[in-house]
């Protein structure tokens, strides 16, 4: 496979950690937290896989060309706005968790309005980008900020104050049946292969997808939720875990380097998970425009030769989110989060019984055109 | 192209005047700042407003030569909760208070006696800018005294306290270091129990004393470890590296160095809910002191002596824990990691059984050498 798919999966897999889905896993710590990762590890992997399989069948094709081939107008253009609706949310949720992250952490006197702005602003400068330039972005910002990450996390699973007794204690209730909400917030982990509806556009060959390619998504999902559930537990205990509102906030805030430039390591987990956060918001709002151009034709809305159309969803982009964090709250936000999750383990499964239709109807069109 | 070119001219004729709108640096610059060095926290007489909190605040040099000596400014306020205190804190001083660079917070030990660690606690983990990995000491006889001494020796800008807990400076095995997020988890698990390090002075007020620890217990008076005690606690729990111990056994006096040691446990539980501990320590070193000439090919019987006299001040460590329930080395949280959680005795049964605990301790002696001379 393309190295620009594994950023893809990568990227979702690796930026749950600054958003909810750690604290999720730990608020049921004691009623099948476990379970629900071993659940979630099988059920996305096998996810990952017909996704996969299915965009690779159709190279350089994107999901609503494929719509728009097979599906008629009154289904596709609804269903598209309803995704881009859906893309539109992932972002806002990262990007409020982590304004809220900034204002209380790194810059405690500024106004949220002015970091939401910030933030904003640079991502929607991004999302205007070409595709496989978000891409090149992708691999520039990653290769940045991933090595010192994984420096972080190997840190941490050396660090003399971890505890491994807890994480034992932890792993030990795995008895109990899988809770839908861990579930849930683990499966989002492994939607980042969701974002090839749009991204698609840029593998223009044949990819060449294995069980080997396979397994090491299934391993690389196993670390990842290794590291997000057991590592909070060994630093800060198990049976008061669910207290903390940003497990791997105080996590990274336990960890001392004191032969490095900043003892403290809180603060450049916090500049480079910055980093890892801009990634997802500018994949899922990238995509998310994407979508709402297939839509409504936003290309050919100008004004006097000026293309004007591919501005207005931007503004409601920045309403809505200013909007957002304004009218939210930690707890209010840990809800939806919630709730978001839980739909999405009901949506993206069922997709695949449209994958098959799509799957069919092309081979039909295929089959006619050949005749 | 002239439309072209004029769009290109707009575009700075624009943005330059935004550039006067920018107003700077919000934030405050550093000089308006004052770092908190370190936090004492005190019982205080008056009981509507029990905390007493003292601050140690860093005096802004401009350079080392203008004060080699260490400086600094001390503000002290009462409150009835932490908060209170803080706020009026912040009107003593000219400058914001910086609590970001705070490492160690003293608590003092009249405080903890009063069993208020949860309302310390929760003050400390829930203000962001604590950090979690500063560390937490008892301050005897109050902590305020504690955080003013300044002993001979120190240097600006770095109190010498830091050193005893930073694992750079002194190594010695009878210093406990306990960081705030330690302290967390082991006040909220059933299973381990906290511990802290007591900083004490000397009579003539000129250094720090640290070879004492507390442990803390849901809902029971904080039991003291004595010096030897706490050393043992430090080889068991692997925080200490290296150790000197003395044995007198058998009409012999000699100190064996401790370069390596090796610490093993494993609880078991039999039926009737009687719980076994087995403790298995080696020790590696060489003999560094003795008032009798030794040889060395009595090593052997030497490393006898060594097994017999340390397996006795284990088992007394291990039987003052027991006996009074008291489980710093955390034996609970080794047995809740070994079996599941719906087979599992409760957290009273557990402590129950712990006072009854069978132990059983090994001792493994591996003196090497009786150093350069026989």
């Amino acid at each position: 496979m393309s190295r620009y798919y594994y950023y893809l999966i990568l990227i979702n897999m690796v930026a749950n950690i600054i958003a909810s889905v750690p604290t999720i896993l730990l608020q049921y710590h004691k009623d099948g937290s476990v379970s629900s990762m071993a659940l979630a590890v099988v059920t996305g992997t096998i996810l990952v896989t017909i996704y996969t399989r299915f965009f690779n069948a159709f190279p350089g094709m994107t999901l609503p060309d494929l719509l728009m081939k097979t599906t008629s107008k009154w289904f596709y253009k609804p269903f598209i706005f309803f995704l881009a609706l859906m893309w539109f949310v992932a972002g806002l949720i990262t990007l409020v968790t982590f304004i809220f992250l900034l204002v209380r952490y790194l810059t405690p006197e500024m106004p949220v309005f002015q970091i939401s702005l910030l933030l904003i602003f640079s991502i929607i400068f991004g999302c205007f980008m070409k595709t496989e330039r978000v891409l090149y972005t992708i691999e520039l910002i990653l290769l940045i900020t991933f090595p010192l990450i994984l420096f972080i996390f190997y840190k941490a699973y050396t660090s003399k104050s971890i505890e491994w007794d807890f994480v034992k204690e932890a792993a030990l209730y795995v008895n109990q049946l899988p809770n839908v909400n861990s579930f849930a917030s683990c499966f989002f982990l492994f939607l980042g292969v969701a974002n090839l509806f749009i991204f698609n556009r840029f593998f223009t060959k044949k990819q060449n997808f294995k069980w080997m390619h396979i397994a090491f998504i299934g391993i690389i999902s196993t670390l990842t939720l290794f590291t997000t559930y057991f590592i909070p537990i060994g630093f800060n205990g198990f049976e008061n875990i669910d207290d903390l509102v940003y497990p791997w906030i105080t996590t990274s805030d336990s960890l001392r380097m004191e032969f490095f430039m900043i003892e403290r390591v809180l603060f450049v987990f916090l500049l480079f998970y910055l980093g890892i956060a801009f990634l997802s918001i500018l994949i899922h709002w990238h995509v998310s425009i994407e979508f709402l151009k297939y839509v409504f034709k936003l290309e050919e809305i100008k004004f006097r030769g000026f293309n004007l159309g591919k501005y207005i969803p931007i503004l409601f982009f920045i309403a809505v989110s200013l909007l957002f964090v304004r009218v939210m709250n930690e707890y209010k936000l840990f809800r939806i989060s919630i709730y978001f999750y839980n739909t999405l383990i009901i949506f993206f499964p069922l997709l695949i019984i449209l994958f098959f239709y799509i799957k069919r109807s092309m081979k039909n069109a295929d089959k006619a055109k050949q005749n | 192209m002239p439309i072209k070119q004029s769009k290109t001219r707009l575009i700075p004729l624009i943005l330059v005047p935004l550039i006067f709108l920018l107003s700077g640096c919000e934030f405050k610059d550093i000089d308006k700042d004052v770092f908190v060095s370190m936090m004492a926290i005190d019982l205080s007489d008056d009981e509507d407003k029990p905390y007493k909190i003292t601050l140690k605040l860093y005096v802004p040099t401009s350079s080392f030569k203008q004060s080699p000596e260490p400086e600094y400014s001390y503000i002290t306020q009462s409150g009835e909760t932490f908060s209170e205190a803080i706020r009026l804190l912040e009107s003593y001083s000219d400058k914001e208070l910086e609590f970001g660079h705070s490492k160690l917070i003293v608590i003092g030990e009249e405080l903890l006696k009063e069993n208020k660690s949860k309302e310390i606690l929760d003050f400390l983990l829930r203000r962001p800018d604590i950090q979690m990995i500063s560390w937490l000491a008892v301050g005897r006889p109050s902590a305020e005294e504690i955080v003013k001494m300044l002993p001979q020796g120190e240097n600006a800008a770095y109190p010498a306290l830091f050193n005893y807990f930073d694992d750079i400076g002194t190594e010695s095995q009878y210093i406990v270091t306990t960081y705030l997020f330690d302290f967390r988890r082991r006040i909220g698990e059933n299973g381990i129990d906290p511990i802290l390090p007591i900083i004490e002075i000397n009579k003539n007020k000129s250094h720090f004393e640290i070879n004492k620890s507390l442990v803390l217990a849901d809902k029971k008076e904080p039991h003291e470890l004595s010096t030897v005690f706490t050393g043992i606690f430090n080889m068991l729990s692997g925080n200490a590296e290296t150790a000197d111990l003395i044995i007198k056994e058998d009409g012999h006096y000699f100190i064996a160095k401790i370069d390596s040691m090796n610490t093993k446990y494993k609880v078991t539980v039999q039926d009737n809910n009687r719980i076994k501990i087995d403790i298995e320590v080696s020790l590696i070193g060489f003999i560094s002191e003795s008032q009798h000439p030794l040889e060395t090919q009595n090593l052997s019987y030497y490393n006898q002596l060594f097994e017999k006299y340390e397996k006795k001040i284990l088992k007394d460590f291990f039987n003052e824990m027991t006996d009074k329930g008291y489980d710093p080395i955390g034996f609970g949280i080794d047995y809740k990691s070994r079996t599941l959680h719906n087979t599992r005795m409760s957290n009273e049964e557990w402590d129950e059984a712990y006072k009854n605990a069978e132990i059983n301790v090994t001792v493994i002696p591996k003196l090497k050498s009786t150093g350069t001379i026989q």
